[in-house]
């Protein structure tokens, strides 16, 4: 991958260190990205397998996170990296904490998978009402990961954008839930694992809103976090370098 | 009983919710000089071009950029050691609290009374320690002895070097270490209680320890005086200054924050700059 | 072999050798001053021999000194006229050193070895030093005192030193007199002389005047005779003694003690006696004053010279070259004139000394001082006072010779100081001439004293224009001595370097004058070594006081 702006350091190797953490951190969000469409897919189908496998894969997620942290503090003692490529330092740092978890819940929802597989199946429209959501979600982290790979901050926007949707269809499927276990009582242990799948679903998508923070963060150098959408569009449609000219002061 | 202390609270809040440290703004700052439209050149050479900029009473301002950008040549323009070049010709105005430094009647040893400057290679003088930080008070013509024994003092302790050369006041400043002569230099220079201390490279002849208490020095210094430091270091910039001031081929590019100019600057060339890129 | 030439191993061979060769040049330079200037003072045993020349008949006595022996082609000696026997084809020549100039009319000759016989070193030949005409050598006979005889045999030579030793206390005794009291008598003399002629210049001389200088002249006369009796008493004392000595061809001859300076047998001296004698001649050279046309006692009047005139010479030259050195470097604007100045001033270095004499003559000794003759003392004309050579002049000669020197030795020094010791010190507040006078003077004061020592190195070896300007083969008079203002600048003075000319060239016996050559060249080369020396002790002193890093 040849980044207009991680590349054109008079140190060559600098450039190279820098492409390939980001480089990994695209390869880690490759791989959560899978894990949780298989996980999604396996708790859907019923496929124990599938969830089998994403529960094995999480060590893997796992890998990523540690090895990356290492060569962000490497990268960090000895470059002593200034505006950019400290921001984009910091957002890796905490991009990875935050598929890290998109992991754990990949697997957590695997975990419900293989739970699932074994005893009754509900019913066929709270999984497509699932579906619906998980590809949303699994849509808007693959956009999230998209944007940071082009570190396009409004494209970033956009992603956080999608998260609405998924709050609402979360919220949705919450009511339905809720109507099928007061239904019949015995469906309640079933539907709490359904409960718990949408919850981790939607808590991927707080953190694919995270990941475009952190994106916008890296692009703009403003902390865009706990701000509301319209502030952040403001921040992002600003023309770089408003405000800071020496002969303004 | 169960009212609690709310000066506590607030202090709780602050130390450990804390609030985002806002940017730096000169507009909350006193002024200590003004630089108006300077132009400098050297015969036909313009070194440097349309200068203005405000720099901020007991803060450190920084100046970077890469050699020949002019950064020195705009720090000496501040007590007129650019006079001593022939050549050299200024255009504008500089205003130290409001006296304008370029100004018709202005005393230059006067001038250079109140803006110290400190150079990159150490120079003490071939005299004793004491005779080296009395210097500047010889010259106004201080003869009290006792009043020159407390200046001397109060100076060499004042940038920590008294406990190293308390027994050997007498013995030639050229015996001791090229930090501790930066650090005689630096008390020598605020012996005569200068408004403005302006550092040439202060540290780049000197080891990364004796680096580190200039620098802690500087953090001390800006309590009672202004300080401007011109460095090719970076990092140095970043861990001691208040300002920073970016420039370039004779044009100051950015001036702003140290902690805004480092982390998110404003102009693509500071960016290259600092982060190593060419342009 | 094209290797060997790669390495660059016949580069360094070739800049090896010339070290070598200048080594070599330099050290033998040295080595021949020293072996033949301290061989002077040596006691050399004294020969007795029979010597038949080829063309004579009858055989002479010699008794000498064998200074040196040459080998030479037989035919040589032919064509010159002397009977050599037909089968020699090399013969061995000696020069001897015999002394009694005023006896033999002939105090060196050759002689050629071969026809000579008899060759001894008689113990009890005897050496007497006078104060004029040479060595004697002889054999003591007898000791007279009032013409009648007080000692012979083995008594005669202890009681010779004996009583030589009085009669150099009585000649110490007179010579004080003489150049002490007298000379003070005459200078005051003089200057009664003087006041009078400068009061009557300008019309004051009223007859009250005029009686109070004859009154003080009279006093003055009457002190003199006074002296005048004691010294005529001294010299009746001295001429008591006399020693009767015979020569080598049997003649007795009677020598007073008040004209010997000292007496030796060589032939019966230990090495240690010797080396005793030798420090003793030694020390009179040093401390003695010459005789004999310069070609017998000391040199000290031509040492004291040199150094004062030296000194004389550092003061005024310091104060001018660092000054001017410090208005080329730091005030003048640098430009095409500055540069013509610059040029000018180096290339005075190399304008040849001669024709600095002749400046110091027509500018210095007719004009200025002819004008300040004029102005300051006109009681004393004609007689000149500063309008003829003397030390100031000759001095002032040397000092615009080695002005140069000391510019460009400071300029040199000055253009060395960082300028940031500058900056730091203007920095402070210091103005441009604050800046200079404390903080870079002293630090360029070594390259002031670098100059200084090639100035001073260069002048005490200066001959030839000092000829011209002040310096004389006897002067009578030290420049410096008791009479008020002590230092007379106006005096003649001696210059070892001229002595050596003298001595060597003008000297009519040049036989005897050789090794006095050589001696005084030794003695200028020390001297110059010592002033050398202080000079560099001070300097690196200084250096070590103002060291910088940079340094």
């Amino acid at each position: 991958m040849e980044n207009r702006r991680i590349g054109g350091h008079y140190s060559h190797r600098y450039d190279a260190e820098l492409e390939e953490v980001v480089n990994r951190v695209l390869a880690m969000g490759g791989l959560v990205e899978s894990q949780l469409s298989n996980a999604l897919q396996a708790f859907i189908d019923g496929d124990s397998p599938v969830a089998q496998e994403v529960t094995e894969n999480d060590t893997r997620v796992n890998t990523f996170e540690v090895t990356i942290d290492e060569r962000c503090v490497e990268i960090l003692a000895r470059r002593q990296p200034a505006a950019m490529d400290l921001r984009l330092i910091v957002a890796v740092i905490k991009t990875i904490t935050d598929l890290e978890r998109i992991g754990d819940l990949a697997a957590s929802i695997a975990r419900m998978a293989l739970r699932q597989a074994q005893g009754d199946r509900p019913r066929k429209q709270t999984f497509r009402d699932i579906e619906t959501m998980g590809n949303r979600v699994i849509k808007m982290l693959g956009d999230a990961l998209d944007a940071f790979a082009r570190m396009d901050a409004a494209a970033a926007v956009t992603v956080v954008r999608q998260d609405f949707a998924i709050d609402s269809d979360h919220e949705a499927i919450m009511r339905q839930n809720v109507t099928y276990m007061m239904e019949d009582p015995r469906n309640i242990s079933r539907m709490l694992d359904v409960t718990h799948a949408t919850r981790a679903l939607e808590r991927v998508g707080d953190h694919a809103r995270n990941m475009c923070e952190y994106t916008i963060y890296l692009v703009k150098g403003r902390d865009v976090r706990h701000i509301d959408l319209s502030e952040m569009e403001a921040i992002v449609e600003e023309k770089a370098g408003q405000g800071t000219e020496g002969t303004d002061l | 009983m169960s009212q609690r202390n709310p000066a506590a609270t607030s202090l709780n809040a602050s130390l450990f919710e804390g609030t985002s440290r806002q940017v730096r703004s000169l507009a909350d700052e006193k002024i200590a000089i003004t630089v108006e439209g300077l132009d400098l050149y050297y015969g036909d050479d313009q070194a440097l071009k349309g200068i203005s900029m405000k720099i901020p009473e007991r803060r450190v301002t920084a100046f970077i950029g890469p050699s020949g950008c002019g950064k020195s040549t705009l720090l000496r323009c501040f007590n007129r050691m650019n006079d001593l070049v022939d050549s050299c010709r200024i255009e504008g105005a500089i205003n130290l609290h409001g006296d304008n430094i370029y100004g018709r009647g202005t005393d230059v040893a006067e001038l250079r009374r109140r803006v110290g400057m400190v150079f990159q290679k150490p120079n003490p003088f071939p005299k004793s320690i004491y005779e080296n930080v009395a210097y500047g008070l010889r010259l106004q013509g201080v003869k009290n002895k006792r009043l020159l024994d407390e200046v001397v003092e109060r100076s060499i302790k004042a940038v920590g070097l008294w406990d190293e050369v308390k027994d050997r006041l007498q013995s030639n400043a050229f015996g001791l270490s090229g930090g501790q002569q930066q650090r005689l230099v630096i008390a020598r220079a605020i012996a005569i209680e200068p408004e403005v201390i302006l550092l040439d490279e202060p540290t780049s002849a000197l080891d990364p320890i004796s680096t580190a208490k200039i620098e802690e020095l500087m953090e001390e210094l800006k309590e009672k005086y202004t300080i401007l430091i011109v460095t090719h270091n970076m990092q140095q910039a970043a861990r001691v200054s208040d300002y920073t001031a970016y420039m370039y081929l004779g044009e100051l590019i950015e001036y702003a924050d140290t902690m805004h100019l480092f982390t998110n600057p404003g102009q693509k060339a500071t960016e290259d700059y600092i982060t190593g890129r060419y342009g | 072999m094209r290797e060997w030439w790669k390495s660059g191993s016949p580069w360094i061979w070739l800049n090896g050798g010339a070290v070598t060769i200048s080594m070599i040049m330099v050290f033998g330079l040295l080595l021949l001053i020293l072996v033949r200037g301290f061989g002077n003072f040596w006691p050399h045993a004294i020969l007795e021999t029979t010597y038949t020349h080829p063309d004579a008949d009858t055989p002479v006595r010699v008794i000498g000194e064998l200074r040196r022996s040459e080998t030479l082609t037989a035919q040589s000696m032919r064509d010159a006229g002397v009977d050599i026997p037909g089968d020699q084809l090399l013969i061995e020549r000696h020069l001897i050193k015999m002394g009694n100039r005023d006896v033999t009319n002939q105090d060196f000759g050759y002689f050629i070895d071969g026809f000579m016989d008899d060759w001894r070193y008689p113990e009890d030949i005897g050496v007497l030093e006078r104060r004029e005409w040479g060595d004697f050598m002889g054999y003591p006979l007898r000791l007279l005192e009032e013409g009648s005889t007080v000692a012979v045999g083995d008594e005669l030579w202890p009681e010779f030193q004996r009583r030589l030793e009085r009669s150099n206390n009585l000649y110490d005794e007179i010579r004080g007199i003489e150049r002490g009291a007298i000379g003070r008598i005459n200078f005051a003399i003089e200057r009664v002389r003087l006041d009078e002629r400068k009061a009557e210049l300008r019309g004051a001389l009223t007859d009250e005047r005029r009686a109070e200088l004859e009154q003080r002249r009279e006093e003055l006369q009457a002190e003199y005779r006074v002296l005048e009796e004691q010294l005529n008493r001294l010299y009746e004392a001295a001429a008591r003694d006399g020693i009767v000595m015979r020569v080598a061809d049997g003649q007795e001859v009677t020598i007073r003690l008040a004209d010997i300076v000292k007496a030796w047998q060589p032939n019966n001296m230990s090495v240690l006696e010797k080396i005793g004698f030798y420090a003793k001649d030694f020390f009179d050279f040093i401390f003695g004053y010459p005789r004999e046309a310069n070609t017998e006692g000391g040199i000290f009047p031509a040492i004291f010279g040199t150094v004062v005139m030296v000194l004389v010479m550092s003061i005024i030259v310091t104060p001018f070259g660092i000054l001017a050195a410090i208005y080329l470097r730091e005030y003048a604007r640098q430009g095409p004139i500055l540069k013509t100045v610059r040029i000018s001033v180096y290339n005075l270095a190399g304008v040849p000394s001669i024709v600095f004499g002749v400046f110091g003559l027509g500018f210095f000794v007719y004009f200025l001082g002819g004008a300040i003759d004029r102005t300051f003392y006109p009681e004393a004309l004609p007689a000149p006072t500063f309008g003829t050579p003397g030390l100031f002049w000759a001095s002032l000669t040397l000092a615009l010779l080695t002005l140069p020197v000391v510019i460009v030795s400071t300029e040199e020094g000055l253009a060395r100081i960082p300028s940031t010791i500058r900056e730091g010190s203007l920095a402070l507040g210091a103005t441009k001439g604050e800046t200079l006078w404390k903080v870079v003077v002293p630090l360029a004061t070594p390259a002031m004293m670098t100059g200084l020592i090639l100035a001073i190195a260069r002048a005490a070896g200066e001959v030839a224009p000092l000829m011209l300007v002040g310096v004389v083969k006897l002067a009578p008079t030290l420049p410096v001595d008791g009479n008020f203002p002590f230092i007379h600048l106006e005096r003649k003075i001696m210059h070892l370097g001229f002595h050596i000319y003298d001595v060597g060239f003008q000297s009519p016996h040049a036989e005897a004058a050789e090794q006095l050559v050589y001696a005084t060249a030794l003695i200028l080369v020390l001297l110059i070594v010592v002033l050398n020396l202080t000079a560099i002790t001070i300097r690196n002193h200084l250096r070590e006081k103002y060291r910088a890093e940079s340094d």
